[in-house]
């Protein structure tokens, strides 16, 4: 498994998974939908399943002494591992941009703030993508689009629903919204929530993709 | 001790059956998998690869695929046409991520090899012509001690001098390094000069998998001056020539007048032989 996950890094990552990384600063840009950064990090994870289908990586892999059913498992632990770098970017950026910048400047017009209620909100974005998207994709590695574009529509449609709930709902505009030092409780409460929400919808898209790739004629 | 053998390898399409397939390639010998375009060799070697999900048992060197997967593919060094991956890298960049899987990995003799087909590991993928590219998947597969080569049409693209030169280096490796070798080709003249056994497969079934002599000695090539002359002598597969009909002959046949009869080549019997399939098909 080691060596597959070595493999993925050394061969299979899209250049433009490095540059979505550093989208992490865009919590910097004043009032704008910031669950929208986690959107490019799956924007990475297609270009890094086009390429591995243009260099024939899934049908070499399964030439090498491994078991099919790592195949798919190794692809999705590195894609787990830089999607928990975004969100510790954003967190962190997040949380020196709360240290540097006056409160009011904190506030977010466009959605919630740049906070760890973001960061949970990104992990449950980042999930329900994870289900959709390498299930479908392990199904028929040659076809990238379809299983994409329903996880990209599902995740602008989350998105909408997170910048709703910013505006409708007291419980996320007033009590998670704003600096961490606030409500830190609830807001680390609701960062919580979204890492198990993550976890086990990742869990879930490992298991699937697995069972499906082990069906897959190369 | 056989160094592969499949066992009731079955695959099932919407336009096309894998039915069957059985053969085995003895330790140290040379096993041409042939057939016409389209007729399943791929498919077979895929299957024995699991590259598919097929159906049937395959063991090498007495191990089971499924139950010991990791070991029998330690065992095995795969060949496709070519080396058709990662194009923008360069072979040093994927030999490094390819030796860790290999414990026997031999950095010196991958750098005799890259020495001897003349390869630069700092050159990519994209750089190499097909032969070398053939050459590389080699160097590859040879450097982690496979003790079985599975080839999938290796020859197809390239030049007769490189096809020479690729027959050359299999010859070699038998002789020097005892390997075993299954390749699939459409190419027959490269069977005539190094396989030992014939695997003939036809619309996914095995028609023949035997020792290439034995093949060879079963049917002569007769040409007929006349249609009915080839009927009356019961000849396999008759087709019209330019100067007459050709079919083949069982060797112990008995020959009538006016025929003339000559050796039979791999392709002569190919090609006879799927004239007949295809007369029986369509009654």
């Amino acid at each position: 498994m080691v060596n597959l996950i070595k493999k993925e890094l050394a061969l299979c990552l899209h250049p433009t998974v490095f540059i979505f990384l550093s989208f992490a600063a865009l919590v910097f840009v004043p009032n704008y939908p910031y669950e929208v950064i986690f959107f490019f990090s799956c924007l990475s994870v297609f270009f890094c399943c086009m390429m591995t289908r243009e260099n024939g990586d899934i049908a070499f892999s399964c030439a090498l002494p491994v078991k099919k059913e790592h195949i798919p498992l190794a692809k999705i632990l590195v894609t787990i591992g830089l999607q928990c770098i975004i969100l510790l970017l954003v967190g962190i950026i997040g949380a020196v941009k709360g240290a540097v910048l006056p409160a009011e400047q904190y506030v977010n017009q466009a959605g919630i703030s740049a906070n760890i209620v973001l960061v949970g909100n990104g992990a449950i974005l980042l999930g329900i993508f994870n289900l959709i998207f390498f299930p479908r994709y392990f199904k028929a590695p040659d076809k990238i689009g379809v299983p994409f574009v329903i996880g990209a529509i599902v995740e602008f449609l989350l998105i909408g629903v997170f910048i709703i709930l910013r505006w409708a709902i007291p419980l996320y505009s007033i009590t998670l919204n704003g600096l961490n030092t606030v409500n830190t409780g609830a807001k680390a409460a609701a960062l919580i929530i979204g890492f198990v929400v993550y976890i086990m919808l990742s869990a879930i898209s490992c298991k699937l993709s697995m069972k499906y790739f082990q069906r897959v004629d190369l | 001790m056989n160094a592969l053998e499949v066992k009731g390898l079955s695959k099932v399409y919407p336009e096309f059956t894998l039915d069957k397939v059985s053969f085995c390639v003895p330790q140290g010998h040379i096993s041409g998998l042939i057939g016409r375009n389209g007729a399943g060799k791929s498919t077979t070697i895929k299957g024995v690869l699991r590259l598919i999900a097929a159906e049937g048992d395959v063991a090498v060197f007495g191990k089971d695929i499924i139950k010991d997967e990791m070991t029998v593919k330690q065992m095995i060094g795969y060949v496709g046409g070519g080396f058709r991956y990662y194009p923008m890298n360069t072979l040093a960049a994927i030999r490094k991520a390819y030796e860790p899987f290999y414990p026997t990995w031999n950095q010196g003799k991958y750098e005799k090899f890259l020495a001897q087909f003349g390869l630069s590991e700092r050159k990519k993928v994209k750089e190499l012509s097909e032969g070398m590219k053939v050459k590389f998947a080699l160097s590859l597969a040879l450097s982690h001690g496979a003790k079985l080569l599975i080839m999938d049409e290796p020859t197809s693209g390239l030049d007769p001098l490189s096809r020479e030169e690729f027959c050359d280096i299999v010859l070699q490796l038998v002789r020097d390094e005892g390997v075993s070798v299954l390749f699939s080709t459409h190419i027959t003249s490269d069977l005539m000069r190094i396989a030992d056994d014939i695997v003939y497969i036809s619309e996914g079934k095995i028609l023949a998998a035997c020792p290439l002599k034995e093949l060879l000695g079963k049917y002569k090539l007769a040409h007929f001056s006349s249609l009915a002359d080839a009927t009356a002598a019961n000849a396999i597969g008759v087709k019209s020539v330019k100067d007459g009909y050709e079919g083949l002959l069982p060797r112990d046949a008995k020959i009538l007048n006016g025929v003339t009869l000559a050796d039979a080549t791999i392709d002569n019997i190919i090609v006879h032989l799927e004239k007949a399939n295809e007369e029986k098909r369509h009654g």
